[in-house]
């Protein structure tokens, strides 16, 4: 086990013990709790550091384990697995959770379950570090399960409230759809590979020793796996409904430790999803489509949060879109970029909540002037997103129309488009309300959050301005660092480049127009879309839809069972058990408590067998025999 | 000529009959007399076999002896506990000890 | 004169264990158990143990017919359908004992018992021979026989001893 393998596993490790030990202070301590999970997320995230900056000096693999448990047909592993992909991962998750923990410093101050919400975010984070460090399926899957309880626990925190717990429900059963996906097809693929391992299941994909239907299954059955975890159309409707968990959390899901997950999976089994071109394109597909879809929602939305949960649902459209044209780098670059400014608008929008005390968007407004660290951060984030040079997101982006027009994928590339002018639109609709013009009723006796909120935003600021300049091409850039065969230089194209920025300047126009000058009437513009405007406001009707499946199509399917199992099942056991009363009552009157009737039957008993057994085997009683 | 089979079926008559006594009296005392009938069908037993299969030596007759003296201490307990039972129920009824019922 | 003998012991034993255990008076259930007990010496004696046949004669007849002669007496049921008698059990408990009985037969009828050494009557084991036995091979048994029966008089005493005493 080499350095780096160590440090790999140790990383998981912190948080886990962090986890146990905040758990322990719980009661008495809420202050050590928090201090015992921000410490084991801190040292975390430095031996991150470390692991970066190893790999940024020399990429190489490191990989280390132990046999876990031997079985007739597969081993199973427990270990590590670094390479660039894992050393960036690490980074991401491990900062943006630091921030987030720091951040609830000041805004969960007061709650009742203060130290409980730092256990479990120290959960959380192991469980999606463990996914990050995995070197095979099951233990993939494990850590992926365990993702998928953390957000369970958070998203229901306040589980008092019925809309949280709903929702938290929501998200653990949406999330087991595809999950049950996931797990058929990661069993499928152990089956035909033989192994678990990344390594082993990879070079068999490549091999090409199995059928292309039987690649594409297995591919497309990986996928519900990504449709679950990163929320992707038709498995989305459990994101908007997560906001219902305290921002922070809304922040760690969106940004760096759950939505992530499907992405990162992407990439990891990117050479089995890569050997099936029709899953590709499924692949493509469906974030193309996801990525239009959400942002479409996103323009009409009220909720401050519900924004941008659309939004993230939107730009891992975007990312799942980039994976499955087969743009490795730009999918996870941009998977970097958005975890930075999507944690800011979150950790942002949680500033203003904590402020104004409302999510609703109307009721805020001139917050510039009351907040203005958050408000320039916001603005920085909000950029960012859209795609405007030379913010972060400007360049991700741009990786991903490169890659789409290089491969010719035209009509992902208009929706990517399209999507970035709808993007550019809703976040500076929200920035413009909440932020410029008169202060709205709630936001009068608004005041800038304490430092300890203020500090991770500023941080995030400075990654969501600057850390797009990665992909600069005289660098050596991000492209060179992870990459998938051979790193991909589409460099920045001046064509594409120009296009992008107009669109999303056009965008942030029309919002300034609409919310700021007013020279168009948001009325007017809602009048105009007519039904369009209600097909959206209703999120498309997705979520009814599900529920009249649910109600008339499930409800019955399960009627049906429940009839048979409480008829014929329950039938079938309380027959027997009728049985078993009935000969009882009757064996109980043998039992008279005299001991000679106990001794008869002892004796006749014996006497019936003997006479039985020489019944069928006289020789065996000498019988026949002669006398002696 | 008497062999040791004609001892071995008195032995084994007494048995049964003893048996049959065990299972049928309903009188206590009777119901342990019965028993030293099978104890006796069993010293038939371990004498014969001693003469018959080992004369000179009186291993058979040894275990008659112990089997005699457990005998008389079961007897001994046995009345004891039948007259324990009679002072608190006033019954000598086999049939009416069923305190280990159910 | 041996047969003669060992019929007419076997047929007093026999008839007289028949009785024990179908009359109905338990008193005389006893004496019938003692007419039976002495079949039992008899045979002993004929087989050439009168050590034992003696020691039958003391012990059974004499210690544990006596006793039971005393607890019958103390207790009122003497006679009676309640306390004698077959009852309902008869019928199938004498099927069982026929049944032992057929089976115990046929098995020692059909085994073979090996070399039987014929013995001359009144040659048989003194109470010499079984008193340095009981003292050499035995002491081990007879010791703890010993403690049995202390243990089985200190028994009777604390379950018939009345309370208080």
């Amino acid at each position: 086990m080499d350095k780096i393998s160590l440090l790999a596993a140790l990383i998981p490790a912190l948080p886990f013990a962090a986890f146990l030990a905040a758990a322990a202070f719980a009661r008495r301590r809420p202050a050590g709790a928090a201090a015992v999970s921000i410490a084991g997320t801190a040292a975390a995230f430095v031996l991150s550091c470390a692991v970066l900056c190893s790999e940024l000096a020399s990429p190489a693999v490191h990989a280390a384990g132990a046999e876990w448990l031997q079985l007739a047909f597969v081993n199973l592993h427990m270990g590590v697995l670094v390479n660039q992909l894992t050393a960036l991962m690490l980074f991401i998750v491990t900062l943006v959770s630091l921030l987030v923990q720091i951040y609830s410093l000041g805004y969960m101050r007061g709650d009742a379950g203060f130290s409980r919400f730092f256990s479990f975010l120290s959960l959380f984070t192991f469980s999606m570090l463990g996914i990050v460090v995995a070197d095979n399926l099951i233990q993939l899957y494990i850590f992926w399960e365990l993702v998928g309880l953390s957000s369970y626990l958070l998203i229901g925190f306040w589980y008092d409230r019925p809309a949280a717990a709903a929702a938290a429900k929501k998200a653990f059963v949406v999330n087991r759809v595809g999950d049950f996906g996931f797990l058929l097809g990661i069993l499928l693929l152990a089956r035909a590979a033989g192994t678990f391992d990344f390594s082993g299941v990879a070079s068999f994909a490549a091999s090409g020793a199995l059928p292309a239907a039987r690649v594409t299954l297995i591919a497309l059955l990986l996928f519900c796996g990504v449709l679950g975890k990163s929320a992707q159309f038709p498995l989305h409707v459990w994101l908007p409904d997560a906001m219902e968990g305290p921002t922070p959390v809304s922040a760690l899901i969106h940004a760096a430790t759950m939505v992530a997950a499907g992405v990162f999976m992407l990439a990891r089994l990117f050479p089995v999803f890569s050997a099936s071109p029709e899953a590709m394109s499924v692949i493509a597909g469906v974030g193309g489509f996801t990525a239009v879809f959400a942002a479409s929602i996103a323009l009409v939305q009220d909720d401050i949060k519900r924004i941008l949960a659309y939004s993230t649902l939107s730009q891992l459209g975007y990312m799942v879109m980039a994976m499955g044209a087969g743009a490795y780098t730009a999918g996870i670059f941009h998977l970097a970029m958005h975890a930075f400014f999507k944690a800011l608008l979150f950790l942002g929008a949680g500033s203003v909540i904590h402020a104004v005390h409302t999510n609703d968007i109307w009721k805020t407004g001139g917050l510039h002037r009351k907040m203005p660290v958050t408000s320039l951060t916001m603005l920085a984030a909000s950029l960012a997103i859209s795609g405007i040079f030379p913010f972060s997101g400007f360049w991700s982006k741009d990786e991903i129309f490169s890659a789409l027009k290089a491969g010719g994928h035209t009509y992902l590339y208009f929706a990517a488009v399209s999507a970035a002018f709808m993007t550019a639109f809703y976040m500076f609709r929200l920035y413009f309300v909440v932020f410029s013009g008169e202060p709205g009723e709630s936001s009068r006796h608004a005041h800038e959050p304490p430092v300890v909120m203020t500090a991770p935003l500023v941080v995030l600021a400075f990654f969501s301005v600057f850390a797009g300049l990665a992909a600069l091409p005289h660098t050596h850039g991000i492209a060179s660092f992870i990459f998938y065969g051979q790193p991909e230089r589409a460099g920045l194209s001046l064509p594409i480049a120009l296009t992008s920025s107009t669109v999303a300047l056009s965008g942030i126009a029309l919002a300034w127009l609409v919310y700021v000058r007013k020279a168009v009437p948001a009325a007017a513009l809602r009048a105009a879309s007519g039904p369009l405007y209600y097909l959206l406001k209703n999120k498309y009707y997705v979520d009814e839809l599900y529920l009249f499946f649910v109600r008339n199509v499930f409800f019955a399917l399960t009627a049906a069972i429940r009839w048979f199992d409480r008829n014929v099942v329950d039938g079938a056991v309380r027959l027997s058990g009728l049985a078993v009363r009935r000969s009882g009552d009757g064996l109980r009157r043998t039992v008279s408590g005299t001991v000679q009737s106990y001794a008869l039957t002892v004796f006749g008993g014996m006497a019936v067998i003997l006479l039985a057994s020489a019944w069928m085997h006289p020789a065996l009683f000498g019988f026949g025999g002669p006398l002696k | 000529m008497i062999t040791l089979t004609h001892y071995l079926v008195l032995g084994a008559a007494l048995f049964c009959v003893g048996l049959y006594g065990v299972m049928t009296r309903r009188n206590a005392i009777a119901l342990l007399m019965s028993t030293e009938l099978i104890f006796n069908a069993v010293n038939i037993n371990m004498v014969a076999f001693s003469r018959f299969q080992e004369p000179g030596f009186a291993h058979g007759e040894m275990f008659a002896i112990f089997v005699i003296a457990v005998a008389a201490a079961e007897s001994v307990l046995g009345l004891a506990i039948i007259l324990a039972i009679y002072r608190s129920r006033q019954t000598v009824n086999s049939e009416e000890m069923k305190l280990m019922k159910w | 004169m041996e047969q003669f003998l060992f019929y007419t012991f076997a047929a007093s034993i026999l008839i007289a264990a028949v009785l024990t255990v179908t009359v109905r008076n338990v008193f005389h259930s006893a004496l019938y158990l003692a007419l039976s007990l002495f079949g039992v010496a008899a045979v002993f004696a004929l087989l050439g143990s009168y050590f034992l046949a003696g020691l039958q004669i003391l012990l059974y007849v004499g210690a544990v017919v006596v006793l039971s002669i005393f607890v019958i007496s103390m207790t009122k049921h003497i006679t009676g359908a309640g306390a004698a008698g077959t009852g309902r059990r008869a019928v199938p408990a004498l099927l069982t004992v026929l049944a032992s009985g057929a089976l115990l037969t046929n098995a020692i009828l059909r085994t073979d018992w090996g070399a039987s050494f014929a013995y001359s009557y009144g040659a048989g084991t003194d109470a010499a021979a079984i008193g340095s036995h009981i003292l050499s091979d035995f002491v081990i048994p007879f010791e703890a026989v010993s403690v049995l029966l202390l243990a089985a008089l200190i028994g009777a005493i604390t379950i018939i001893a009345k309370d208080g005493r």
